[in-house]
């Protein structure tokens, strides 16, 4: 986080998930999530981040693992409409997986408490 | 932190994904319409074949309704793709018992998004989907009616002729 609070000073970010792979933080300004992972730092905004869900979540990682051809252990995960593009190994599509099902998790934490907390309060 | 997801979409992906099959149900039951509606046509039974072309647009916009649901709610509406389609069939009467079969299935759907709905208590498609609920009940009563023809006037003789101009007759008037 620091990094990135390096590069935008003028950001302020929120820690969403993170893991020893990478991290995923909000920016509540700019309604945008910066993921920190495979040695970068992306902006992903609302669509963008669920294509990526759905292109990391479409990968067959089974098939992947069980896949005994000598081609590279590489995959392309490329969201369209989005500047950026992953070339990931199965080890890494495995910990991005893990990333995003915890950010996704903790996304809906923080709609929960926004409805039953604040919602309902005022 | 601000809850972006809430914000840029009233559904959740859940339902959201729900909604999106049920456009492909309905773009699937138009298209069974169709290949009825051209049976039909070929076999010479007029009166059912302009009664599935009928049927036929409305599932187009019994699906269009739902896809302009989605994204009104700021989800992503998903064009679907219609494959292996049945286009022979071996009696007039079978082409109705599919009909009905469609229509259950149809109604099973839809029911199975409300208690989705239900359970996540997302009231607002929940009400939504009470149009198409009671839209249903017509769906399933004309499929069924037109099914009774067989036995009411029986396919013997001049039967068939007789249920084909008595098809489009049929009309559901509950003010229920």
């Amino acid at each position: 986080m620091q990094i990135i609070e390096a590069i935008f000073p003028e950001i302020t970010l929120e820690e969403v998930f993170t893991t020893t792979s990478g991290a995923i933080y909000q920016s509540d300004k700019e309604s945008c999530w910066y993921i920190d992972f495979a040695g970068k730092v992306a902006r992903f905004d609302y669509r963008s981040l669920l294509k990526l869900k759905k292109a990391i979540y479409n990968i067959d990682i089974e098939a992947l693992l069980l896949k005994n051809t000598k081609s590279a252990d590489l995959e392309i995960v490329f969201i369209c409409a989005c500047d950026h593009c992953y070339v990931l190994t199965t080890l890494e599509i495995i910990a991005m997986k893990e990333l995003l099902q915890g950010t996704f998790a903790m996304l809906e934490l923080n709609h929960i408490i926004q409805d039953r907390l604040y919602r309902l309060a005022f | 932190m601000k809850d972006i997801m809430r914000v840029k979409c009233l559904i959740s992906a859940e339902v959201e994904s729900l909604l999106n099959q049920q456009i492909k149900k309905e773009a699937q039951s138009s298209a069974i319409y169709l290949a009825m509606a051209s049976w039909c046509d070929r076999n010479g039974f007029d009166g059912s074949s302009t009664y599935f072309f009928k049927q036929a647009e409305e599932e187009r916009h019994h699906q269009l309704k739902f896809f302009k649901y989605v994204l009104d709610m700021g989800g992503t509406s998903i064009s679907p793709d219609i494959t292996g389609l049945k286009i022979e069939y071996n009696s007039f009467r079978e082409v109705f018992e599919d009909a009905l079969d469609q229509e259950v299935s149809v109604t099973q759907s839809i029911k199975s998004i409300a208690a989705r709905c239900h359970k996540e208590q997302d009231y607002v498609t929940l009400e939504f989907l009470n149009w198409f609920l009671k839209e249903q009940r017509e769906e399933e009563y004309k499929a069924r009616r037109a099914l009774e023809l067989f036995e009411v006037i029986g396919e013997e003789g001049t039967g068939r002729w007789q249920i084909d101009k008595h098809v489009g007759d049929i009309k559901y008037n509950s003010e229920a």
